[in-house]
């Protein structure tokens, strides 16, 4: 299952009416349910921020192959975003020393099994596999 | 889509999501608390890290003057999101 949604913050609400059909049409728990919606927001905003300007659609591909989820986010025409390369964030800072913002990507990390980056062809592509059974 | 309330008793009543696209709602509500309150999350099904943000900040700011946010009646998904981003240290929760 896939579809293009327009660069803007305000697809997600389109966003998590798509996801919301394939967990339904895949019997998906609530729990997964919750944990594609977070991983899929924090990907789709980091491109839409890192690349504002580009006109083109960004692409979400949600695919169940057994116990496995599969999710595909491909920008196009854009520039090198790799967020395999973002940087730890230290969760046990005190208040004063937090910083606002940078949670992203961590998020991402903590809730899937792998999280996967190529450029090809001037395409960002990003792959998340999630294990349903464990 | 979030929606943000005021309670009988003065808390903050969150239903909905808590996604990037209310970001500028959210904000320009919370930079208005300038005492310690309670934020309800009773009816709120899901945050990310933009509502992280909001809140965050709102409490790094409060914490200037002594003052904080409780958070309370959370869901067992949202709870998680806290533990991830270790705020279950830097905020009350109930």
């Amino acid at each position: 299952m896939e579809q293009k949604f327009r660069r803007r913050v305000e697809a997600l609400d389109e966003i998590f009416e798509f996801i919301g059909g394939f967990a339904r049409e895949h019997n998906i728990d609530e729990s997964v349910s919750f944990a594609l919606n977070l991983v899929v927001e924090e990907l789709f905003t980091n491109f839409v921020k890192h690349h504002p300007e580009n006109p083109n659609e960004i692409l979400i591909r949600l695919v169940r192959d057994g116990s496995r989820l599969i999710v595909n986010l491909i920008d196009y025409d854009a520039q090198p975003f790799d967020p395999t390369l973002a940087g730890e964030v230290n969760v046990q800072e005190s208040l004063p020393n937090r910083k606002v913002g940078g949670l992203g990507i961590h998020l991402v990390k903590k809730m899937v099994d792998e999280l996967h980056y190529e450029y090809v062809h001037g395409e960002s592509r990003i792959t998340v596999i999630k294990n349903l059974e464990k | 889509m979030l929606k943000i309330d005021l309670g009988p008793n003065g808390e903050i009543l969150l239903s909905g999501r808590f996604d990037a696209s209310r970001v500028d709602y959210a904000r320009g509500i919370f930079n208005t608390i300038t005492s310690s309150s309670v934020v309800d999350f009773q009816n709120l099904e899901y945050i990310s890290s933009a509502g992280l943000g909001v809140l965050l900040a709102t409490q790094k700011r409060l914490a200037e003057t002594g003052q904080s946010l409780k958070l309370i009646n959370m869901n067992k998904h949202i709870r998680d999101v806290f533990q991830y981003a270790g705020f279950d240290t830097v905020f009350q929760i109930d």
